[in-house]
């Protein structure tokens, strides 16, 4: 415990100096831009301002890329509430009862919760982060390849069974992601995979140029076929930021729930905050006295999600910071930023560098107290910037990204080939294939390789191995019965039922 | 004659019209042709020929209407990732495999081609038993301009500059859309360029060409050429003759 407290203490130190908390603000501030406009997903914007943390400290870099995560968990909710646009996907489900709260005049309260909730889910996130680190860590040193391997097969499952649609695309969108982190330079013999000889592929092809395609230039590609969405923005003044006591007193129950709910669906593989807002809204309704309040206008229904959301967004760190194991794209991306910097995510970082693991878990909390405290008063300032139309936003985002993408590797070729992925991306949609699981199988399919690798050569070639070693065929298990789950029919049903709505 | 309905117990379901059948079934078979053939340019071909010559008679099949295609959306997804799948185990069919029990730079990505290839082949096997969505209509208009945008964005940055780059880029993405403006867009495009040299450039300080070079012209065409290159790569291991 006293462990605990002067670990935190440290990072305090360090994330309280000056220019730290600068950089946790201009995360903060960026995300909640991001997360306020529709079109453009957390990952395409880490993806695009990746270079911009190139000349900044490590430690800094790191804050203000975790800063835009979770800033934009928070913006989402602000043009849920009051345009009925989600402006991630994280807030779809706030949409329903937060809109209904803001045409009945209570947007004030409505946004209030959703930061109340947020600030708590965050502040016991964060604390959850710094208990279980160091735990989580000491695990970590038990595990050998074979355990490393069922785990990642583990974490690939859950985002198989958390995505939505068929069982059997999602698997295959798995396996297409590993297929295409096969392409380069194998990594013990240095013979070129699947290259033909093409200079430009030896190293791979790039994860931002894949993220950036697929969910930025495919999501762009696609909003430009719908018909331009009419934005009922509530433009009476945003009145009564102080929710009420009996608010208060409704929404309790629903923030302690969705910030547990929250948390556990952030550490696990593949989990996220997207699920997580969508399972504690459905939890919210299953065992409200009155069910049918919801979608009019329900307090709860606005403060269970949000809290989830954000819980999620900071829990989803543990893996990373703990085993190496990035959970979702978004942290695959953190360790991009990582690699950049000469980070090597996994156990040692909180051995070796204690100042940065600390430091940026008490920059989150440092950064959730800014939102509340930002974010309410630019409500108006935010507001404003959806009244941009779509049409000049989009090329925007384009050569935003474009520039982005060149950046980081002084790259004509990454931009072309993002934009290939773009293609891929548009076509994925048209099939109803998800792209998300494809983006995690492609970040973990060098690490899976490795890891089976050796774990192979270990058990001299006997492959019950995973099955055999207690803590990899205990992963192993649950693994495969989360997949007989899924595909029974009935939860099938159910899953479908909570996608819908 | 191509809205032919037959009801079904349950759900009536909706005959696939001829036009698309006969589309969907020649891009398949003609894909898998293509790689039979490539795979008599590598050394171990059985597996991934076996395979695509099986694609290649669904393909047929689907044109002749003997494959009733009736969730297309899932159908022509799957074999394409079939088909993804066969095209990479022809790419890897070089490698060496496995040593005794030591992995070889060929095995995982066999091992994840041919998992990829069941999963497709499964895919597409309910599209054939159940009813689905079909494919939504591609559109061409809003796609090609941004991706127009996006390329010229790579082919111009190095030669000619951010500035360049940037607004025209931007000036013909925003064609993609329909509600283009011509002066609003000129306009815009001219502040995104701006804040853009301003953010990278002096702020950031990132090392990029603003301005034209002098040699633009050559250093374009150098471009071009590279790409050629590259496309002359892999069709000299593809296709068979050159």
């Amino acid at each position: 415990m006293s462990e605990l407290l002067s670990n935190l203490a440290l990072g305090f130190g360090v994330a309280f100096s000056p220019m730290n908390v600068l950089f946790c603000l201009l995360g903060a501030l960026v995300g909640t831009l991001v997360g306020v406009l529709p079109g453009i997903g957390t990952v395409a914007t880490i993806a695009m301002l990746l270079p911009i943390t190139f000349g900044l400290p490590p430690v800094g870099a790191l804050i203000m890329l975790a800063g835009i995560y979770y800033g934009a968990q928070y913006g989402g909710s602000t043009t849920s509430v009051l345009v009925n646009i989600p402006g991630e996907a994280t807030s779809v489900i706030t949409c329903l009862d937060g809109h209904q709260m803001a045409r009945q005049g209570r947007a004030g309260a409505a946004l209030a919760i959703a930061a109340i909730g947020s600030f708590f889910a965050g502040c016991v996130a964060t604390v959850l982060v710094a208990a279980l680190g160091a735990p989580l860590t000491s695990l970590a040193l038990l595990f050998g390849p074979a355990e490393y391997f069922s785990l990642m097969v583990l974490g690939l499952i859950f985002a198989v069974v958390l995505a939505k649609g068929s069982v059997l695309k999602a698997i295959a969108m798995v396996l297409t992601g590993l297929l295409m982190s096969m392409v380069g330079s194998d990594l013990e013999t240095g013979a070129g995979r699947m290259t033909f000889d093409i200079a430009e592929l030896a190293d791979g092809i790039g994860f931002t140029n894949i993220a950036m395609g697929v969910f930025g230039f495919a999501e762009i590609i696609r909003n430009l076929e719908l018909p331009e969405e009419s934005r009922d923005i509530v433009s009476a003044k945003v009145t009564g930021l102080m929710p009420t006591r009996k608010d208060l007193i409704d929404s309790s129950g629903a923030i302690a729930r969705g910030t547990l709910l929250g948390s556990l669906l952030g550490i696990l593989p593949g989990g996220g905050a997207v699920i997580a807002s969508f399972a504690a809204y459905t939890f919210e309704k299953r065992i409200a006295r009155d069910p049918s309040r919801f979608g009019k206008g329900a307090i709860e229904g606005v403060a269970a999600p949000e809290s989830a959301n954000n819980a999620a967004a900071q829990t989803a760190f543990i893996p990373l910071l703990t085993l190496g194991i990035p959970p979702n794209a978004v942290m695959a991306l953190m360790v991009g930023a990582m690699t950049i910097h000469g980070i090597v995510p996994g156990p040692q970082v909180m051995t070796k560098q204690p100042e940065l693991f600390w430091g940026m878990i008490s920059s989150m909390w440092i950064g959730n107290l800014m939102l509340v405290v930002i974010n309410l008063p630019l409500v108006g300032v935010w507001v404003s910037l959806l009244r941009v139309p779509y049409r000049l936003l989009f090329p925007s985002i384009i050569v935003f990204c474009c520039i982005g993408i060149y950046s980081i590797n002084n790259s004509p070729t990454d931009v072309m080939i993002s934009a290939l992925f773009g293609v891929v991306g548009y076509w994925l949609i048209k099939h109803d294939f998800e792209a998300a699981p494809m983006l995690l199988g492609f970040v973990l399919g060098p690490l899976m390789e490795e890891n089976l690798r050796r774990a192979m050569l270990i058990a001299r070639g006997d492959a019950t191995v995973f099955f055999t070693r207690p803590i990899s065929g205990g992963l192993l298990a649950i693994a495969i019965m989360l997949l007989i789950l899924a595909v029974l029919p009935m939860i099938r049903k159910r899953r479908e039922e909570v996608f819908v709505e | 004659m191509a809205e032919d309905v037959q009801s079904s117990r349950n759900t009536p379901h909706v005959e696939e019209p001829l036009t698309d059948r006969l589309k969907g079934g020649i891009i398949i078979t003609a894909l898998s042709l293509v790689l039979v053939l490539a795979t008599f340019y590598v050394s171990s071909p059985t597996v991934p020929r076996v395979m695509a010559i099986l694609v290649a008679a669904v393909g047929v099949g689907v044109i002749a209407g003997w494959v009733p295609v009736r969730a297309p959306q899932d159908f022509y997804g799957g074999l394409a990732l079939t088909l993804l799948s066969i095209f990479a185990l022809v790419a890897s069919a070089e490698l060496p495999g496995q040593r005794g029990f030591a992995f070889g730079p060929g095995t995982a990505p066999r091992l994840f081609a041919i998992l990829l290839a069941t999963m497709g082949a499964a895919i597409a096997l309910v599209g054939v038993l159940s009813d689905g969505a079909r494919i939504e209509k591609y559109k061409v208009r809003g796609p090609a301009l941004v991706i127009v945008g996006i390329s010229l964005f790579a082919m111009l940055i190095r030669p000619f500059g951010l500035v360049l780059a940037t607004y025209l880029a931007f000036m013909i993405s925003i064609f993609g859309s329909k509600e283009m403006r011509w002066v609003e867009s000129a306009i815009g495009a001219a502040v995104m360029t701006l804040g853009c040299v301003l953010l990278f450039v002096y702020l950031l300080n990132l090392p990029f060409q603003l301005w034209p070079q002098g040699n633009a012209f050559q250093l374009l065409f150098a471009q071009f050429a590279d790409i050629f290159k590259n496309v002359f790569l892999i069709l000299q291991k593809l296709v068979p003759g050159s």
